[in-house]
């Protein structure tokens, strides 16, 4: 079954594709990301400054992911509901703010592969996700492998 | 009713079994074992890869329920060599109907359950979301495993299905039969997940919900029609094939034993069926002018049990004419 892969690459499907088509809108094009600020002190996961780029780990991440991809990264601000109702509206392309895999957002996002693994102040494993729009599941699979492909220590 | 009543003890419940069936349902025990083992190794496989795939989740339910029928067919066999005990006069047969009866409404219960849920996926349009998986330190696509898995699987059961299918006609055993039914129409839930998984892989995020429905229908389907199996039996609706495409033909082969009997003049049959043995009781009259003896009866008794090993429990009563009460029909089509 992995060998399937390659042929039906070969034939020119590539799988899986996005119903919306965002990875091939973003490709060249622009990332739209939603932030929400983690307050505490678990980690520097996205830290909002007045008058500067978002700064902290997440938004270095998707910085670089979208120049593998030659996107510009477009900045939106809001609360947690506002920007999950953006994603699933498809305004956004992408939201973070430190979530775990553990998030109540599933129903209404899709979200990546754990790409690191912290403990909470609670000694509970926290595995970090971003939440992508459901369905888009190229979409997905590119932003799984730049993750999975960093060398991330907490 | 009381000529005719044997007073001696017969070990109906004890497994007379002729040796034919002794070694189908040594068989038949052997591959519902690994019936157990092969759905244990499947439903692990496939609860790894489940992901978001509604078709997916679809198809490991209805392995977790594939265990029930095994699982009723291996208790039953058990429960049913039982001897029949003063509380239990009839003997243990009933277990197996039980058994279909618990497997028959768990099938139909999941089945709408899940009917419902990928109806409402598809209406409130439900975009299932698949993503990466690391494997061997590269990161493929999730899908790509749940559709291996899912050929993986599809092939086996059919193979099992059709074996126990032999098993069932020879040991008249219904919940096998229901259970090879169900192994043999597996491979097409299996595929029904593939393809709906390939088809959110093209972009058809509708494909999954569509193949859920499909698996979940099959799923309702079979409870439908082994409810009704069950509950027909556990009815003592007229004994019928182990597939229930006819009535049994031992109905008519007892009843012709009984008419080319010398001293009998007419007689006429009722059978349960009690899951693997059927319980008869022929109503005979004698013919005109003879006077049937107790050993007559006793030796008539005797030869109908050798008919089948399925006749163990058969009590012949002695009556002036076929009673119309007890054999409904009897009067309009049953007379030879």
């Amino acid at each position: 079954m992995l060998s399937a892969a390659p042929l039906l690459a070969g034939c020119g499907v590539s799988m899986p594709a996005d119903p919306n088509g965002t990875l091939q809108e973003i490709t060249g094009g622009t990332l739209q990301v939603g932030v929400t600020a983690t307050a505490g002190d678990e980690g520097d996961w996205v830290r909002l400054q007045p008058g500067a780029e978002p700064a902290g780990i997440e938004p270095d991440l998707v910085r670089g992911f979208a120049a593998s991809r030659e996107a510009t990264v477009e900045w939106t601000g809001g609360t947690e509901h506002e920007l999950v109702d953006d994603l699933e509206h498809g305004d956004l392309d992408l939201v973070i703010g430190g979530f775990g895999a553990d998030t109540p957002w599933t129903k209404h996002a899709g979200m990546t592969r754990p790409y690191m693994k912290t403990k909470d102040k609670r000694g509970k494993t926290v595995k970090h996700v971003m939440l992508t729009p459901l369905g888009e599941n190229a979409f997905l699979l590119a932003l799984d492998k730049f993750l999975l492909a960093q060398e991330l220590q907490p | 009713m009381s000529a005719g009543k044997s007073t001696q003890a017969v070990h109906f419940g004890n497994t007379r079994l002729p040796q034919e069936q002794r070694e189908t349902l040594r068989k038949a025990k052997k591959l519902e074992w690994i019936t157990i083992a092969f759905l244990a190794v499947t439903v692990a496989l496939v609860y790894l890869v489940l992901g978001n795939s509604q078709a997916m989740k679809a198809a490991w339910i209805e392995d977790m329920l594939s265990f029930l029928p095994p699982i009723a067919f291996l208790v039953a066999a058990r429960v049913i060599r039982k001897p029949p005990t003063e509380q239990h006069p009839y003997g243990y047969h009933r277990a197996i109907g039980i058994a279909h009866l618990v497997a028959a409404v768990a099938l139909l219960v999941m089945g709408t359950y899940l009917l419902v849920d990928s109806a409402l996926g598809l209406i409130t349009a439900e975009h299932p979301t698949i993503g990466g998986v690391e494997l061997f330190g590269r990161t493929i696509w999730l899908g790509w495993l749940m559709i291996g898995v899912m050929l993986l699987i599809a092939a086996p059961p059919v193979f099992i299905g059709r074996a126990k299918m032999k098993l069932a006609e020879k040991l008249h055993d219904k919940v096998l039969y229901a259970d090879a039914d169900m192994n043999k129409a597996d491979w097409m839930t299996a595929v029904a997940a593939a393809v709906g998984v390939a088809g959110i892989g093209i972009g058809w995020w509708w494909a999954d919900s569509v193949a859920a429905l499909i698996i979940s229908a099959s799923i309702a389907n079979d409870g439908v029609k082994n409810l009704r199996g069950a509950v027909s039996d556990l009815m003592d609706a007229r004994a019928r094939t182990y597939d229930n495409a006819g009535p049994h033909p031992l109905l008519g082969r007892i009843d012709d034993f009984l008419d080319n009997t010398g001293w009998v003049g007419k007689a006429k049959s009722r059978i349960r069926d009690e899951g693997h043995v059927f319980h008869v009781e022929s109503f005979v009259v004698p013919r005109e002018g003879s006077t049937p003896t107790a050993e007559d009866l006793e030796q008539l008794r005797e030869d109908c049990v050798d008919l089948d090993w399925k006749v163990q429990d058969l009590v012949i009563v002695l009556v002036p004419e076929l009673p119309e009460e007890f054999l409904p029909g009897v009067e309009t089509g049953g007379e030879d």
